[in-house]
């Protein structure tokens, strides 16, 4: 299942959701995102997708996902619009009859998420308004799955 | 009619999200409608930069491919990440 929402989500309702309708899993794992403050500098971060094409994206990476691992459930929720320091931007859980395999494609995921997925980013602060692309680093967690 | 769709800080330079515009006299193609659109919003050549993809109904691009005039075009910058 895959979400991509303009209004805040509670991440409690939505695994709970999630977890009863993988009743037969033995093994679930979630990823929280939320908006870090960077100490006080950081007032709000706006995303925007472009229709369509943002959720045939991250439908992609979840048939890739499914294809790799045995999995009993996907569930990706991402939203877009304002949020303030501290809400949920995105919640991926996944599900399978062992822990492994719902560790890795959860990780897989959320790599695609920070640097792949069709989203675009924008930070206001102390110092104004600032577009964001992804760090390095994201790049290089994300390449990592090509060798392993 | 062409839907034209403008993303992330390009955006905020077009001054629009989107317009839906006939195509104008004298262009044919998507490299000669971005010229037209780089000129008329004063982009300073923006969605010519190669950073920036241009999708014709939702594919990515690459070539200077024909317009018909009843296309959505969207010009996407370097996407962020969610």
């Amino acid at each position: 299942m895959i979400k991509i929402i303009d209004t805040p989500f509670n991440p409690v309702i939505e695994l709970e959701a999630f977890t009863k309708a993988n009743s037969d899993a033995g093994a679930i794992t979630s990823f929280l995102g939320q908006v870090r403050g960077e100490a006080g500098s950081v007032h709000e971060l706006y995303l925007e997708q472009y229709p369509g094409v943002t959720k045939a994206g991250i439908q992609d990476a979840v048939t890739k996902a499914n294809a790799r691992w045995t999995l009993t459930g996907v569930m990706v929720i991402h939203r877009t619009g304002a949020m303030g320091v501290g809400e949920p931007i995105v919640l991926v859980a996944t599900a399978a009859i062992h822990r492994r395999d719902a560790f890795l494609s959860c990780d897989y995921l959320m790599d695609y998420l920070k640097t792949e997925a069709v989203f675009w980013k924008r930070q206001t602060g102390a110092h104004g308004n600032k577009w964001i692309e992804p760090r390095a680093e994201d790049y290089k967690d994300s390449d990592r799955w090509d060798t392993l | 009619m062409i839907k034209i769709l403008y993303f992330g800080r390009l955006r905020e330079s077009a001054g629009r999200r989107a317009e839906t515009i006939a195509l104008p006299e004298g262009v044919t193609t998507i490299s000669a409608l971005k010229h037209w659109l780089n000129t008329a919003h004063e982009l300073d050549g923006a969605l010519d930069d190669p950073s920036v993809k241009t999708m014709i109904n939702q594919a990515l691009v690459y070539a200077d491919i024909p317009l018909s005039g009843d296309e959505e075009i969207g010009f996407l910058p370097p996407v962020g990440g969610g």
